[in-house]
């Protein structure tokens, strides 16, 4: 049943901080509500010795780690179970006009590359081993950012985004995204883009996620930068839903503590605390999503053996896999628009809601 | 990677003005033949870089492959340009999607930045460092 768009949400007070180990020198910040990002989108100022303003196109750690790094890992079995044609994609693709070039960033395993006999496609993705899939397939494709498309301006007739932008981190980097899809493509040309939403029609799902928040940890601070609210502490962790969970959770965090790749993930602190109250009343879109990966899969890529080493996946005998989790920051009712209505050369030209994912489909003027 | 996507790809490194049109050093390129699509290629005619793509042929060690000037539409449809192998058609269906660069590097022409071209598959990706702010 197609939803009706209310207003586009205003509510952007979301801060989605992570930080890396701050013993290391590759101390970084990422972006911050939607405000301070319109104002520093593309600036860089210093306050003691950090940046505080990220570029955009740098990848933040919890992309690395939790969907480039996964994804790579599990590529051959992802795409193994990656080969239904979702309807409203085909029926996209099918509308094109024959001769059309299609640009598909962020392809995967190429599932919808030649789709449509009568289009050229070229897809891109940023993990090698999906790419090395799609090459196999014999399709035209590069390994690239979707965040910085390695192409010129006004060259494809349509672009697609199928499940890709819910795994970038920070409202710069999304929107960014959607700039470099409407840059790519000629005037009048069309991109789809496809996100998975907060609202999912199996609720149950959620319950196999793990939420992630935001935390102050105090000591972290450096004494020389500004008090308080300074971006570069906050980390980001799992949250326990109550507290039979805390327990897991602790144990969770303690495992992921050994994590020895000099990228910690700091996750050793419960947000069970009394600071945290405020998040759990707030739209709930940071997850850890997880990914089974059969222990016979796992056997064909060495990558599994270092991340259970390092804990950066862990084992399930009951279901005889190796879990990793992937990072996803789903979508609320309009946000899709929210962040395309910055983008002063593309209109709207359909929206709706699919098999729990919020998509859209733009026109560049 | 065909020459067609060649024509598209530009660098996005910082220091780069452009980043285009990529200069194209080749070590292994085949060829597979493929059937020309009239219609597809007369719609591609007017979205190419053609000096570009000219470059991109000479690289290649195929200099009389295409002329110097693109042809016209009305060149690309004459009769039985799909059969005649010196057509206009048939060459540059012949540059743009026959020719497959397998080994080989691209080139920033801004920054002499090399994107690697290996089995076929350009790696685009930029180092932390090189990212525009």
């Amino acid at each position: 049943m197609l939803q009706v768009f209310s207003k586009i949400a205003t509510r952007n007070p979301h801060r989605f901080i992570l930080a890396s180990n701050p013993y290391s020198s590759n101390y970084r910040t990422a972006s911050m509500n939607s405000n301070e990002m319109m104002e520093a989108q593309g600036t860089v100022s210093t306050e003691g010795n950090h940046s505080r303003f990220e570029s955009v196109q740098s990848t933040p750690d919890i992309e690395k780690k939790y969907v480039h790094r996964v994804y790579d890992a599990i590529a051959p079995h992802f795409s193994a179970t990656r080969f239904a044609k979702w309807p409203k994609v085909a029926g996209f693709l099918d509308s094109l006009r024959p001769g059309s070039v299609v640009l598909d960033a962020g392809c995967g395993n190429g599932k919808y590359l030649g789709f449509n006999a009568d289009c050229f496609f070229i897809g891109c993705d940023i993990s090698p081993p999906l790419i090395d899939i799609c090459a196999g397939r014999g399709h035209e494709v590069l390994v690239a950012d979707a965040v910085n498309l390695p192409y010129r301006n006004n060259f494809g007739d349509a672009a697609i985004s199928i499940a890709v932008l819910h795994h970038l981190s920070t409202d710069a980097r999304r929107r960014k995204a959607i700039e470099e899809l409407i840059r790519v493509v000629r005037k009048g040309g069309l991109v789809l883009i496809t996100v998975w939403a907060v609202e999912q029609e199996d609720r149950s799902l959620l319950n196999k996620w793990t939420p992630l928040c935001e935390k102050y940890n105090e000591e972290w601070v450096d004494p020389s930068s500004p008090p308080v609210r300074n971006q570069s502490n906050i980390v980001l962790e799992s949250i326990a839903e109550t507290d039979e969970h805390i327990g897991a959770v602790k144990r969770r965090n303690d495992d992921l503590k050994r994590s020895s790749d000099g990228l910690e993930d700091n996750a050793n602190v419960s947000c069970s605390d009394s600071s945290n109250i405020d998040e759990h009343h707030k739209t709930q879109q940071e997850y850890f999503v997880p990914w089974h990966l059969p222990f016979h899969r796992a056997e064909i890529g060495g990558a599994s053996a270092a991340a259970l080493e390092n804990g950066f996946a862990k084992r399930d005998d009951k279901k005889g896999t190796v879990v990793y989790n992937r990072y996803y920051h789903v979508f609320v009712e309009g946000e899709l628009q929210r962040l395309v209505a910055g983008i002063n050369n593309a209109t709207i030209v359909d929206q709706f809601y699919d098999k729990s994912n919020w998509c859209i489909v733009l026109e560049k003027l | 990677m065909r020459l067609l996507t060649h024509n598209m790809l530009a660098s996005n490194a910082r220091g780069a003005s452009t980043g285009y049109p990529l200069k194209l050093q080749v070590v292994k390129w085949t060829t597979k033949e493929a059937e020309p699509n009239a219609d597809f290629l007369r719609g591609m005619l007017p979205k190419l870089d053609w000096a570009a793509l000219v470059a991109a042929t000479h690289s290649l060690g195929l200099p009389g492959l295409l002329p110097e000037s693109p042809p016209t539409d009305a060149e690309l449809s004459a009769d039985g340009a799909a059969d005649d192998e010196g057509s206009a058609l048939r060459r540059l269906h012949r540059a743009l999607l026959e020719i497959h660069i397998e080994e080989g590097t691209l080139v920033c022409p801004d920054t002499e930045r090399c994107f690697p071209i290996s089995k076929g598959v350009p790696n685009m990706l930029l180092h932390e460092d090189e990212v525009r702010n």
